[in-house]
């Protein structure tokens, strides 16, 4: 029987709606993303966060693009936590982003991706500080007010150490979950891995659901066990307009047309999204 | 957008359709950062990283000899089935038989053993730091530029680490940079019009584009360099040629690029 002294998410009954997903992040959370760029990002629940109408999140990712752009977008961030943003895949910088950064309306502390990953580290390790190679000579720790320690055996050279980055939530957009809560990704998981352990939660999205079985059959590619997942909803096409491998490649001109100026430009944008058919129909 | 750029393509045939080796602008940062390559090492192309990514791939193809190429996709020596618009996309893992996520090759990178890394810089100085981060006052930006991202941590402590730049100016080759994201030095560096190597800390000219001169690379770098020894670069092998037409048939990557010798 559940008791509240439990540290993990136990219970079944957790594949829910994507709004209903949407709902557990309150205004003002910190959430860490899945994916990188244009590729696995949990896209559709980025979408959901700005219908819902969020406010003030801090969002917290290696290499955000779309995501970290629909959200300055939409008004819905308070501070990003970032290494390196950009559109990519030929589309250059992230136009909304670079306003709110220029303007002062979003908040950013710059981060190389091995540092925000450190500090992910520290919060998954349960550490209050995590070393990260690197880094010297760089602006970014007297920027970020990280210390520098010699290294306390006497034998090596000073080290860079970085503060936890414990997200309220990790975001993930997966190829597949059983009932349970279990995860797979194919092809790489990116960051995916050290944002479920750093967070408080992990919430996903996926492709699909697939019989328990086939996890049991190979344990090994499985990236998160089900009882660190809070909640998951059923979502094809999570990752429009970005990439999900194999199941379907970036949609460019759906990319195309969301940088086109303008809030109608912006609403065409979430009213096109597969998740609005999925939703319709459901 | 690809489906528009695949229609009108000016300068796709430029490489191929010329009777004696020559280069273009494209196919000299593609060849070029492909000549940083060496054989057997561990070399690493990442994201927003269309030049390097085709680099990589040239030299699998172009050379005879072998080296591990490990991509941001998680790929180790991957046979994509096309080649895509972006450098970071999952077709880059096809036919990778591990994948080898992003912790794996940061840290790879911190212990010493990344032979050679691709980085992008926006403003580079004459001892090869980058800045990656802001154009002006980091907290008042006139802009916002990526950030940190690979170079912060891989700069100091890849074994090597490359950069390529399209615009060659002054702009971009500074004698200050606006924001110091990336210490620890460039071994080379490759535009248009030049490349350029680390010698006794410090950027010096190994070569220029042979329709440009020496005097056009001081011209348009904002800082001083060595040019000790320095002379125009080899023409492009048959096999480089042959390589990189076949790993941009329609000249699309060409199109996108717009690289220009001025």
């Amino acid at each position: 029987m559940e008791t509240n002294t439990a540290s993990g998410f136990k219970a079944g009954g957790k594949q829910v709606s994507l709004a209903e997903l949407a709902a557990l992040v309150p205004d003002g959370a910190s959430i860490s993303l899945g994916g990188s760029f244009l590729h696995r990002g949990p896209f559709a629940l980025v979408r959901e966060l700005i219908r819902q109408g969020r406010r003030d999140l801090e969002l917290i990712k290696q290499s955000p693009g779309y995501d970290v752009d629909i959200l300055c977008r939409a008004g819905a961030l308070r501070r990003v936590r970032a290494g390196i943003v950009a559109m990519e895949g030929n589309f250059g910088l992230a136009p909304w982003y670079r306003k709110a950064i220029e303007s002062g309306s979003v908040q950013l502390e710059e981060h190389a991706c091995a540092s925000l990953t450190a500090g992910l580290r520290a919060a998954a390790f349960g550490v209050p500080f995590q070393p990260c190679g690197g880094l010297h000579g760089s602006r970014l720790p007297e920027l970020n007010g990280w210390k520098c320690l010699d290294d306390p055996y006497g034998g090596g050279k000073p080290v860079w150490v970085i503060p936890p980055i414990r997200p309220d939530f990790a975001i993930l957009h997966a190829s597949e979950v059983d009932a349970a809560g279990n995860v797979r990704i194919a092809g790489t998981y990116h960051w995916d891995r050290i944002m479920s352990r750093a967070a408080g939660s992990v919430l996903v999205t996926a492709e699909r659901v697939v019989d328990d079985a086939v996890f049991k059959q190979a344990p090994e590619a499985t990236v998160v066990p089900y009882f660190m997942v809070q909640a998951m909803a059923i979502v094809p096409q999570g990752a429009w307009p970005g990439s999900c491998w194999p199941d379907y490649a970036i949609d460019y001109p759906a990319v195309e047309r969301y940088l086109e100026p303008g809030d109608e430009a912006l609403a065409r944008h979430l009213e096109a999204a597969p998740e609005t058919r999925e939703a319709a129909h459901a | 957008m690809p489906d528009n750029r695949t229609a009108g393509r000016p300068a796709a045939a430029s490489a191929s359709s010329s009777t004696a080796a020559s280069w273009s602008p494209f196919s000299y940062i593609v060849v070029n950062l492909a000549r940083f390559i060496r054989p057997g090492e561990i070399t690493f192309s990442g994201v927003n990283s269309t030049f390097p990514m085709l680099a990589c791939l040239l030299a699998k193809r172009a050379y005879d000899w072998d080296f591990v190429y490990i991509n941001v996709a998680g790929g180790v020596d991957p046979e994509p089935g096309h080649i895509p618009l972006s450098s970071s996309d999952p077709v880059l893992a096809e036919q990778s038989a591990s994948i080898f996520a992003n912790e794996d090759f940061y840290d790879l990178c911190t212990r010493g053993r990344m032979d050679l890394t691709f980085l992008g810089a926006a403003q580079i100085d004459g001892e090869g730091n980058a800045n990656n981060s802001v154009i002006g006052d980091w907290h008042r930006p006139k802009v916002r530029l990526p950030g940190g991202g690979g170079g912060a941590v891989m700069l100091p402590t890849a074994r090597r680490a490359c950069t390529w730049r399209t615009e060659h100016s002054r702009r971009t080759f500074v004698p200050r940079l606006d924001f110091r994201t990336a210490a620890g030095g460039f071994h080379g560096v490759v535009t248009p019009i030049a490349v350029f190597v680390k010698r006794d800390g410090r950027l010096a000219l190994q070569s220029w584009h042979p329709e440009s001169s020496l005097e056009e690379v001081r011209e348009r770098t904002g800082f001083d360099f060595d040019a000790a020894g320095a002379g125009p670069t080899a023409p492009p092998t048959a096999a480089e040629e042959r390589t990189l037409a076949a790993l941009d048939p329609d000249g699309r990557f060409e199109h996108d690029a717009n690289v220009t010798l001025r």
